[in-house]
């Protein structure tokens, strides 16, 4: 392999096109890993955070307790901003209304909504891996194409038309495709992957909210029994 | 219960998962692919330096080997080179030599070990023969000891029975006495002895270092042959490649020469050629000239000044139309090649162009021929006024890297 076919080499003789297609397809795939990383570190901090709270609601512990040892709604995150927005609003409901349904309805209501802000909070940014999954393979064939046509285009200027001449053009232009790949294929993967553990987690987290609607419900049952005896 | 609640609140506290570190790990994982495909490419190179080792390898299995065989061997081998010297010299082959001179710095290289080992182990055994001698002295000198101690005992042992036995016999005392003297007789006996052995280990000394001088010196002398035969060899080879360069420089001035009166000839031809051209166009304007008195006719003499400037103008458009279809060949610097057309009344190729002055490169008719092939038809040929078109059916055109002439 001689020096003036090593792939940087290549590259730093490309067309401008091919070079700006080349920049654009390494900064997709940076950024993809970037996403790729920041998100596997929120979904093991997730997993790892919904156990410990799953492991602590099911110890036996006073709910107003453990509403008091969770912190204000904006920095709870996962089962435990599900778990407060609903008792606040049980709370709240509480002593205004002696309707056991309109209470569960408002409960069932704001826990819809923190599930619904959760979901959001996990996917962000996995629409990003999904667009570069999808595009990069087209940026770079469309780096590929735009290469080739440059060497067609300098090969009838050349008289004879051997493989050597050719070769570097297409090697050069191949790269393009090469490298959306390059950013494509982990793009593809971790998308699937992230995508699959998030919904994993918002079904569980679904799974919690039913659960102590339930324990809520039981609960206004007992209460309203007693008051109508 | 209560105290399982810090770990909970704290990982919470930590807040969400910033994207500093996933950038740093992101670009790094970018680099170290960029670097791993970077610096791949100049492994495959550096295979050379291979001789070093093969030599140290020589040296090591010279240390090996026995150390007088070694010098024996060097002693013999360089009694061989004198000979084959002697016996080669004439022919002094290029390749022979070189490799002489590898063989003499590997045997000289083997040499100088062998010695440097002949003296270590001569210092070794000097320092354990000092050792010995050292060792035998002591000896001596304690056998002296023990002697002296036996004769001071018994002498003790004489006065004692004197003064404690006076009564023993007179023969006892003459029997202890020639004892003593046996005793005596025996010492001196060991010290002769131990004296004759002295003598004897310094005599083998001295012939033991007499030998390993002579030694020491003819390996000197090996070492001084080898070393100007060596510098005879030198010597050659600066002439042999003084000589080999002068010939060289002689066969570069030689043919550059050649090519300068190449290039003198192929201009002069061209010069010649322009000339003939001039001429036949002169001798052509004479022809028409004296038609145009032989007609006298004015109208004839402005058709035909037009004729000719048509025709001009002619000749000046087939030289743009092969020009733009010439390929000019890389590498084509100082060429020149003449390629004759004939064309057919309506101005297509009544033959394929002909090489009629070659430029000695192939290639470079080839594109000439090719450009004129591409430029054909000359329709232009039509526009020439008739008595003219004929003239112009058949010419030459030059091609050299600046252009079409």
């Amino acid at each position: 392999m001689n020096d003036s076919m090593s792939i940087p080499h290549l590259i730093i003789n490309a067309s401008g096109v091919v070079q700006l297609v080349m920049l654009l397809l390494l900064t997709g795939s940076i950024l993809s890993w970037v996403v790729v990383f920041q998100r596997t570190f929120v979904m093991r901090k997730a997993k790892r955070a919904y156990r410990a709270f799953e492991d602590r609601f099911w110890s036996g512990v006073d709910l107003n307790e453990l509403y008091r040892e969770i912190p204000s709604e904006q920095e709870s995150e996962g089962a435990e901003h599900i778990f407060r927005s609903g008792f606040r609003e049980f709370n709240r409901l509480m002593p205004k209304t002696r309707s056991a349904q309109a209470i569960l309805d408002g409960v069932q209501r704001s826990m819809r909504v923190a599930w619904s802000r959760e979901e959001e909070r996990l996917n962000l940014h996995l629409v990003f891996l999904a667009t570069v999954a999808s595009a990069s393979p087209y940026i770079g064939l469309f780096g590929t194409v735009w290469g080739i046509m440059g060497s067609f285009q300098s090969l009838s200027m050349a008289q004879q038309a051997t493989l050597a001449t050719v070769a570097p053009w297409i090697a050069e232009a191949l790269i393009a495709t090469a490298m959306g790949l390059f950013a494509a294929i982990p793009a593809v993967i971790f998308y699937n992957r992230l995508s699959a553990e998030s919904s994993r987690l918002l079904g569980k987290y679904e799974d919690f909210a039913e659960e102590f609607h339930s324990i809520l419900h039981r609960n206004l049952q007992g209460r309203s029994d007693s008051s109508a005896a | 219960m209560a105290k399982q609640m810090p770990k909970p609140r704290r990982r919470l506290r930590e807040g969400r998962v910033g994207y500093g570190l996933p950038t740093m790990l992101a670009v790094g994982l970018h680099l170290g692919i960029l670097i791993l495909s970077v610096v791949k490419w100049p492994f495959s190179e550096p295979e050379a330096p291979n001789n070093a080792i093969v030599q140290a390898t020589l040296i090591s299995t010279a240390t090996t080997t026995d150390q007088a065989q070694q010098a024996a061997e060097a002693r013999t081998r360089a009694a061989q080179r004198a000979a084959e010297e002697e016996s080669t010299a004439e022919e002094a082959a290029a390749q022979e030599q070189e490799a002489q001179a590898e063989q003499q710095a590997q045997q000289e290289a083997a040499q100088a070990e062998a010695e440097r080992l002949a003296q270590e182990q001569a210092a070794e055994q000097q320092a354990r023969e000092e050792a010995e001698q050292q060792a035998q002295q002591q000896a001596e000198a304690e056998r002296q000891q023990a002697a002296e101690q036996a004769q001071a005992e018994a002498e003790r042992r004489a006065a004692e029975a004197e003064a404690a036995a006076k009564q023993r016999a007179a023969e006892e005392a003459r029997r202890q006495e020639a004892q003593a003297e046996a005793e005596r007789q025996a010492q001196e006996e060991a010290e002769r002895k131990a004296k004759e052995e002295a003598e004897r280990q310094a005599q083998e000394e001295a012939e033991r270092k007499a030998k390993e001088e002579a030694e020491q010196k003819a390996r000197k002398e090996a070492e001084r042959k080898a070393k100007e035969e060596a510098e005879q060899k030198a010597r050659e080879e600066a002439e042999r490649q003084a000589q080999e360069e002068a010939e060289r420089k002689a066969k570069e001035e030689a043919e550059q020469k050649a090519r300068e009166e190449a290039e003198r000839k192929a201009q002069e031809e061209a010069e010649r050629k322009a000339k003939e051209e001039a001429d036949r166009r002169s001798r052509e304007e004479a022809e028409a000239a004296l038609q145009r008195l032989i007609q006298g006719d004015t109208d004839a003499v402005s058709n035909a000044e037009q004729g000719e400037e048509a025709a001009n103008g002619f000749i000046q458009i087939v030289r743009n139309a092969v020009q733009q279809n010439w390929n000019i060949p890389p590498n084509s610097e100082g060429l020149s090649a003449r390629i004759s057309v004939r064309l057919g009344p309506s101005g297509e190729l009544l033959v394929p162009p002909s090489v009629a002055e070659s430029s000695g490169n192939a290639g470079f008719d080839n594109t000439a021929i090719q450009a004129v092939q591409a430029a054909a038809p000359f329709s232009e040929l039509l526009e020439l006024p008739g008595n003219v078109r004929n003239d112009y059916r058949q010419f030459n055109l030059r091609f050299d890297p600046g252009g079409v002439h």
